[in-house]
This record gives structure tokens, C-alpha cells and sequence, in this order.
């Protein structure tokens, strides 16, 4: 009987999560369900392939918005979604089956493309996605095997527009909790910190590209069952409907809403039909040929909508998180870092010329040397972000870096950096829980909650302000805090100190022997000496790639 | 052999198209840090401009257009896509820019291509078009195969081009600036360079550059909207696959043609690729390509 208490806690939870936003997204949702009363068939299916289209949408906005990545392939795995849903329709295959196939498939392209592409920087990704779109476009037209050719594929008819409708209104609500769910979990942070600062994401252990591919994924599923339930509410699979056109026009109505809010797509879709009618209603005035007037107006009004830097319609909430006392990270087991006469060259220049070196439990060692003499390059082969040409590096109980640069995520709070940062510390942090949000792992949210804000009460750092808001010295600290809030037994850590003043250094020195003196291995490159002498147990001084202490 | 040999001629002619407009991707991206997605569409806004100046939107032939009025459509037609390259990067992707969105530009460069894209469509709305031919060029017969004089005359251009380009770039304060630009944008704009300018700039001259391709290559098809799209998606994969070098771009682009080529007329073993299989095929090579140096980007990202 641990249901009935789980259930009054889950309760409790949205009651205080719930805002005026909850009660206008719920109230718009219900008042929709009842339009097809309403409507008659024919309007009832247009809307139901809108709707459809927001599905589409608001799956796209865990890429674009979580992930901040710029996908123009959701267009592409809808058409996806449809011929392997139209494909089974055609077998004789129940609806339902078709949406889960069609919904696979679009998750495995999403794999496809997010595997493949998801490395190369925004810049690079957008442009292969976009080829990816216009490849599959180009293949469903030419390739009559996939999808009929001109003719398109016929499917039999399924449930009423009504019926479709009300799916795809439930479809586009369960897309939308799943963002919420998502954007909140620590797989969401992650991705946001990464959205925010890749390289620092990196140092603090985040799988960056992993978690893209699973995000892109997810969009694909989104795209992919509605991709298959439009085709079954048409009757018929259209190759010419999945132009690289449908890719860039979920985009725009990602943008046009907003990407970081969960319903942001779905408001986006609604612009783009009001766009659309009030394009119908001006070409009837002009007496100009609807299509042709339609087409231009749309073109000319989205392009307005989308210059002058538009930032989206709806804009995220800030919602508060619980923390209850609880089990929180289990203490890291302490390790160490032992590298062995490591050798690194850049052409001419001698980065590293045998540097050996031993980072043990419980202590604080001090890198120091002049400008160049390769403290930096050391210590990204010492946290593995580029082989040496020579030697070897051992370590014991993972190691986390902080960067040179005050390098923290701005749009995420220090109390967000930090679950981030400890999410590889879970024991219930998958995606799957983070999705249905079990009561464990709602628990374990809390209870890492009240430990991340422990921490920061440690570290002086408001928890609750987001970290670009945040003075210099405190984005440092933060920085330090959520390297050691990845359980690392080994920190690397990049001058802390450069440009702060006499108070924060003391500040500084302070909590790097406090870490030091709970056990953790610390290597601290720093210039300056009085800072260096006051807290390490050993200073290492580096000078044109040798060790000369 | 004959048909090895007009397989690489026909795959040359395409490929040199590609390749310029690969060359036009690179060099606006080392500038701009901006992908143009409206390339293709600045092509065909820069061949329907020409065509409309040169003979009104009536139907046009090689003989129904006069020397100078030509020469001056054609004069036009490179001013236009030039103010239409500029004019994009002010109204749509400036905005952006400035804020360090990514998401932004990309759709704002987007919704530029297809409100270009619609504009032709409704004045330009016959099927296909017939571009005159500026510069009356023969075709090479040898034996069987026949050779366009044309395609030479396109590879040796984007040669050139990019040649103009990579001198504009090292040896040039303009170019050390843009390329300071590209690198960090934020940067360029504290130590007080004339950032919108000089992106503006850059932006005009890409528009020119389309307004060029389209000369060049227009009169060698019949020629619509959608082909001018395609030569821009094949330009930024080839662009994109040697990761925007101009250097390596045109190179690229021919590849793609002689691949799109070979696909077209290519029996293997009793089945038959041909030419419903001419776009996936080169495209799925490129997108292979990419992520497969994409694997490698991992150590640079910092």
C-alpha cells in the first residue's frame, strides 16, 4: 500500500508547482476537446492535421529548446513516420500499431542523425540536417518504391476526424508534459548546460554527444507518430507533402513561439494559421488569386515575424524545486592521478617534455610556471581531452576540470549547475523515470535538491540566481563547486584566482584546502605565489614543458 | 570508354556549378560565421531579375533579346542580388547575431530563401525558363562524346573566384577583419570594428557572387526556381563536407557532380541505379562523409 501515499505526495508536489500558466494550459486544452461538437468533418480533420503539426512541433522544441540545437530535419522524420506508417496501414495494420512503428522509426532516424551529426558545431548541424531534409524530400519524390511516387500510397480510412482529432490534441498535451518533464530533469540540465557552454559541460563529465543523439531522438519520435497518424487521418500518403518546406516551417513555428517553453511550439502553430487566414482574408480584398496571394503573404508576414530578432511568444517559468532531507550522492571513494614522463608537441613548440606527476588523496598540489609553459596543456591531458604523443596517464576515481575562463552555464542557476553536474551520481536519474516521474525518482530529485543547496551554502553562492546575474567571483566558486559536486575524487582546476582581489582569494584558498582536507586529490594552476604557498602541500613549477622543481 | 567519357563531361558541367557555389558557401561562412541558406534563392532571384529587365516576364529565346539591353539586365541583376544579400543580413540575421543566437539566424537566413522562393513563384509562374546565353559558347565533339565549352568556362570562374577570395582574405585589412569577425564576433565588435559594415558588406558581395553563378550557369538548362535551390543545396554540401575550405570547395562540388553523373547512367551488376536515384545518392554519400569527420571534431571542441 505505497501507492495511495505516493500518490497524495505527487499531489502535494503539482498543487505547489501549479501557476495561473497551469491552470490556462489545462483550461485551453479541455475547451479544445470539445471544438469538433463544434466543427463539421471537414474542419475537424484540417484542424486535427494542425494539431498533428504541433505534435510535430512541440517535439521539435526538445532539440531546439533543451538542446539548443538548430535541427532542420523534424520535417524528415515525420515523412519517416509516414511511409512506414502508411506502409502498414496498407498491410492491413491496426492505427495504433502504425503511430508506435511510426513513432519508432522517427526515433531511429533521430538516432541517425543526432549519432552522426550532433559533434559538429550549431552552424554545421542546421546545415546537415537541412541536407538531410531535402535527401529524404528528393527520395520520396524520385524513388516510387518508398512511398508510390506521384501517385502516393492509399491507405484505409481509421477512426473519425473527430476521433483523430482528439488524439492529436492528447498527443500534443503528452508532448508538451514530456518537454516540462524533461526540461526539468537532469537530462534536460545537462543538455542546457551543454546548450549554454559546451566545453565546460565536458569538463564536468556530461556526455554531450550522447545526450543530443537520445534529444534529436526524442524529437523524431514525436515527429514520427504524427507523421503515421496524418496519413491515416488523409487516407492517403502525399510524397510532395514532406518537402524541405515542412522541415523549415516547424522550425519558424518553434522560433515564432519560443523554444524554451513547453507549449511555446503549439502557440507557434497557432500564429502560423492565424497568419494563414488573415493572409486568405487580405488576397479576398486585393481580388488577387487566392493561392498566389496566400503563398506571398504568408512568406512576407512570416519573414516579419521572424526579423527584428523576435524571441519567441511564450516565455519558460522559473518553477521552485522541492528538497526534502534524504539520501543524497553517496561520498566518492577517494583516487588519485599518476602520469608518467608525458610528451606533447605542436610542431615546433615543446608543450610537454616528460612531465611526470603524482596527484594523491587529500592533497593540494600547486602548478605554477610562466606564460606558455605548457600548465594548460598538461592539464588537458591530464583530464583526457587530448592524447600525449608520449606516456601515460593513470587514474583512479574520475577526474573533473574547471576552465581557464569564468566559464559558468548563465542561463541555469548554481542550484541547477549543481544537479547537473551530480546527475552521473543517480541512482534513479534515467530517462525514463525522469519522464513518468516515478515517486523514486522524485524523491531522489528532492534529496539531491537539499544536498546541492548544502553545498552552496558551503560555497557562499546564491542558489537561486541565475549564474550570469551572478558577481565574477561567485561564477569562480561556482565553477569549483560543481567540479566537486560531480563526486570526482581528482580536481583540476585552472587559475581560480586570476583578476579577483585580496577578499576572494582568501575566500578561494579557504575552500580549495577545505576539499583538500576532505580527502579530494587537488591540482590548482595558479600565479599567484603568496595564494600558492599558503595552501598547497606541494608546488610543482613547469617551465618550457619540463618539470623544474 | 565513350561512355566513361561523357560521363565525366556531363558530370564536370554540373560539378563546376556546384563548386562555385561551394566556393560562394565557404568564403560567407570563414566571413560571417553564417551559413546563407538563401543561396540557391539568390541565384534564381539574380537569373529572373536578368530575364525580366532583359525582356519582361513575356517568354524569352536566345534571339528575342538585344546585345546591350542584355549587358544591362545582366548589370542589374548582379546589383540586385547584391542589395538582396545585404538587405538580408540587416533585416533578418543581424538581429540575431548580435544576441549570439544561433537558432535565430538559422531561421531568419531560412525565411528569407523562401520569401525569395514565393516572390518568383507568383511572378515568374511559367514551368521553366529559358536563359540567353551571354557569352555563345560551342560544345567539343569528340567521337560520341560531346563536352560543354560552357563547363570549362564555370570551373575556370569559381578557380578564380576562389583564388580572388582567399587574396581578398590574407591580403587585406577588409579580409583579416572579416576573418577576425568570423572567429569571434563579440571580440571584433569591443576592439571597435565596423562589424555591420564590413558582415554587410560581405553579405552583398556574396549576393553578387549568386548573381554570377546564375549568369554562368543558368543558360546551360532550362531553368526554374527549384533548380536554383538544388545548385545551392549541392553547393553547401559540397561546402560543408570540407568543412567551408574554399580551397578544397570546388573540388568538392566536381566530385559531387561526376558522382550525381555516374549514378545517373550506372549499371551495377542487373540492377539498374539511373536517374530516379541521382540526388539520393550523392547527398547520402556527403551526409556519410560528414559525419564521419564529424567523429574526428571531438578533440577540438573547447
Amino acid at each position: 500500500m505505497t501507492t495511495l501515499p505516493a500518490l497524495a505526495a505527487a499531489a502535494r508536489e503539482a498543487r505547489a508547482a501549479w501557476s495561473t500558466r497551469s491552470t490556462l494550459a489545462v483550461a485551453a486544452f479541455a475547451l479544445a476537446g470539445f471544438v469538433p461538437l463544434l466543427t463539421g468533418d471537414a474542419r475537424t480533420a484540417e484542424l486535427a492535421d494542425g494539431l498533428y503539426l504541433a505534435c510535430a512541433a512541440v517535439g521539435l522544441a526538445f532539440t531546439v529548446g533543451i538542446a539548443g540545437l538548430p535541427s532542420l530535419a523534424q520535417g524528415a522524420f515525420v515523412a519517416v513516420g509516414a511511409v512506414v506508417g502508411a506502409r502498414l496501414l496498407e498491410l492491413g495494420a491496426p492505427t495504433a500499431v502504425a503511430a508506435l512503428a511510426g513513432a519508432a522509426a522517427g526515433a531511429a532516424a533521430g538516432a541517425i542523425v543526432g549519432g552522426g551529426f550532433a559533434r559538429l558545431p550549431r552552424a554545421g548541424f542546421a546545415a546537415a540536417t537541412w541536407i538531410f531534409a531535402w535527401l529524404v524530400s528528393l527520395a520520396l519524390q524520385s524513388l516510387t518504391w518508398l512511398l508510390g511516387g506521384a501517385e502516393g500510397t492509399v491507405v484505409t480510412a481509421g477512426p473519425t476526424p473527430a476521433g483523430h482529432y482528439e488524439l492529436a490534441l492528447g498527443l500534443t498535451a503528452a508532448a508538451a508534459l514530456a518537454y516540462l518533464a524533461l526540461a526539468r530533469s537532469t537530462f534536460g540540465l545537462r543538455l542546457a548546460a551543454a546548450r549554454d557552454r559546451e566545453a565546460a559541460a565536458n569538463e564536468l563529465g556530461v556526455p554531450v554527444h550522447r545526450l543530443r543523439t537520445v534529444a534529436v531522438a526524442a524529437s523524431g519520435a514525436a515527429a514520427g507518430v504524427a507523421g503515421a497518424l496524418a496519413v491515416a487521418l488523409a487516407g492517403v500518403a502525399d510524397p510532395t507533402r514532406y518537402g524541405p518546406y515542412l522541415s523549415f516551417k516547424l522550425f519558424v513555428v518553434v522560433l515564432i513561439g519560443g523554444a524554451a517553453a513547453p507549449l511555446g511550439a503549439a502557440a507557434g502553430v497557432v500564429v502560423l494559421g492565424v497568419l494563414s487566414v488573415a493572409a486568405d482574408a487580405v488576397g479576398r480584398l486585393e481580388h488577387v488569386a487566392a493561392a498566389r496571394s496566400h503563398a506571398l503573404l504568408a512568406a512576407v508576414m512570416l519573414l516579419g515575424v521572424v526579423s527584428l530578432g523576435w524571441e519567441g511568444l511564450v516565455r519558460p517559468a522559473r518553477r521552485p524545486r522541492r528538497t526534502t532531507a534524504g539520501p543524497g550522492p553517496a561520498p566518492g571513494a577517494p583516487g588519485r592521478l599518476a602520469a608518467r614522463s608525458l610528451a606533447k608537441r605542436y610542431g615546433e613548440l615543446v608543450a610537454a617534455d616528460g612531465v611526470s606527476l603524482e596527484i594523491v588523496p587529500g592533497t593540494l598540489t600547486a602548478l605554477v610556471g610562466p606564460n606558455g609553459s605548457g600548465k594548460t596543456t598538461l592539464l588537458r591531458m591530464l583530464a583526457g581531452r587530448i592524447r600525449p604523443d608520449a606516456g601515460s596517464i593513470v587514474r583512479e576515481g574520475g577526474v573533473a576540470r574547471t576552465l581557464q575562463a569564468t566559464a559558468v552555464f548563465p542561463t541555469l542557476t548554481p542550484l541547477e549547475h549543481l544537479l547537473a553536474a551530480s546527475a552521473s551520481r543517480r541512482r534513479r536519474g534515467g530517462l525514463f523515470r525522469a519522464l513518468l516521474a516515478t515517486p523514486q525518482a522524485r524523491a531522489e530529485d528532492a534529496a539531491f535538491a537539499a544536498w546541492a543547496r548544502g553545498v552552496l551554502v558551503r560555497f557562499g553562492v546564491d542558489p537561486d540566481t541565475p549564474a550570469g546575474e551572478l558577481p565574477v567571483s561567485d561564477q569562480r566558486v561556482l565553477m569549483l563547486a560543481a567540479a566537486y559536486a560531480t563526486g570526482a575524487a581528482v580536481l583540476l582546476v585552472d587559475e581560480p584566482a586570476a583578476g579577483s582581489s585580496a577578499a576572494e582569494r582568501r575566500r578561494l584558498a579557504g575552500l580549495l584546502r577545505g576539499l583538500a582536507d576532505e580527502g579530494l586529490a587537488l591540482l590548482v594552476v595558479e600565479h599567484d605565489l603568496a595564494l600558492v604557498r599558503s595552501v598547497a602541500d606541494r608546488i610543482v613549477a613547469l617551465d618550457a614543458g619540463r618539470v623544474v622543481t | 570508354m565513350a561512355v566513361a567519357l561523357q560521363i565525366l563531361a556531363s558530370g564536370f558541367a554540373a560539378g563546376a556549378v556546384y563548386g562555385l557555389v561551394a566556393v560562394g558557401h565557404s568564403v560567407v561562412f570563414r566571413l560571417t560565421g553564417v551559413v546563407h541558406f538563401a543561396f540557391g534563392e539568390l541565384i534564381a532571384l539574380g537569373v529572373f531579375v536578368t530575364l525580366f529587365v532583359a525582356a519582361g516576364s513575356g517568354p524569352v529565346s536566345q534571339t528575342s533579346v538585344g546585345g546591350l539591353r542584355f549587358v544591362g539586365a545582366l548589370v542589374v541583376g548582379l546589383l540586385v542580388t547584391a542589395a538582396a544579400g545585404a538587405g538580408s543580413y540587416f533585416l533578418a540575421i543581424e538581429p540575431y547575431r548580435r544576441r549570439g543566437s544561433v537558432i535565430g539566424w538559422v531561421g531568419a537566413s531560412l525565411a528569407v530563401a523562401f520569401a525569395v522562393r514565393t516572390l518568383l513563384v507568383v511572378f515568374f509562374d511559367r514551368p521553366a525558363y529559358v536563359f540567353p546565353d551571354p557569352l555563345p559558347f560551342g560544345v567539343w565533339r569528340i567521337g560520341d562524346v560531346t563536352i560543354q565549352e560552357r563547363s570549362l568556362f564555370v570551373a575556370g570562374a569559381a578557380l578564380a573566384l576562389a583564388a580572388a577570395a582567399a587574396a581578398l582574405l590574407s591580403r587585406t585589412r577588409t579580409g583579416r577583419a572579416l576573418e577576425a569577425i568570423a572567429q569571434d564576433f563579440d571580440a571584433a565588435v569591443l576592439v571597435g570594428l565596423p562589424v555591420a559594415r564590413l558582415v554587410g558588406g560581405a553579405f552583398a558581395a556574396a549576393g553578387a557572387w549568386a548573381g554570377l553563378a546564375a549568369i554562368l550557369a543558368a543558360p546551360s538548362a532550362a531553368f526554374d526556381v527549384d533548380a536554383a535551390a538544388r545548385y545551392g543545396l549541392y553547393g553547401l554540401a559540397a561546402a560543408v563536407v570540407v568543412w567551408f575550405d574554399p580551397r578544397r570547395a570546388l573540388a568538392a562540388g566536381l566530385a559531387l557532380g561526376l558522382i550525381q553523373a555516374t549514378v545517373t547512367s550506372a549499371h551495377a551488376g542487373g540492377t539498374q541505379l539511373g536517374p530516379a536515384y541521382r540526388d539520393a545518392v550523392p547527398l547520402a554519400l556527403a551526409l556519410a562523409v560528414l559525419a564521419w569527420r564529424a567523429r574526428a571534431t571531438q578533440e577540438l571542441v573547447e
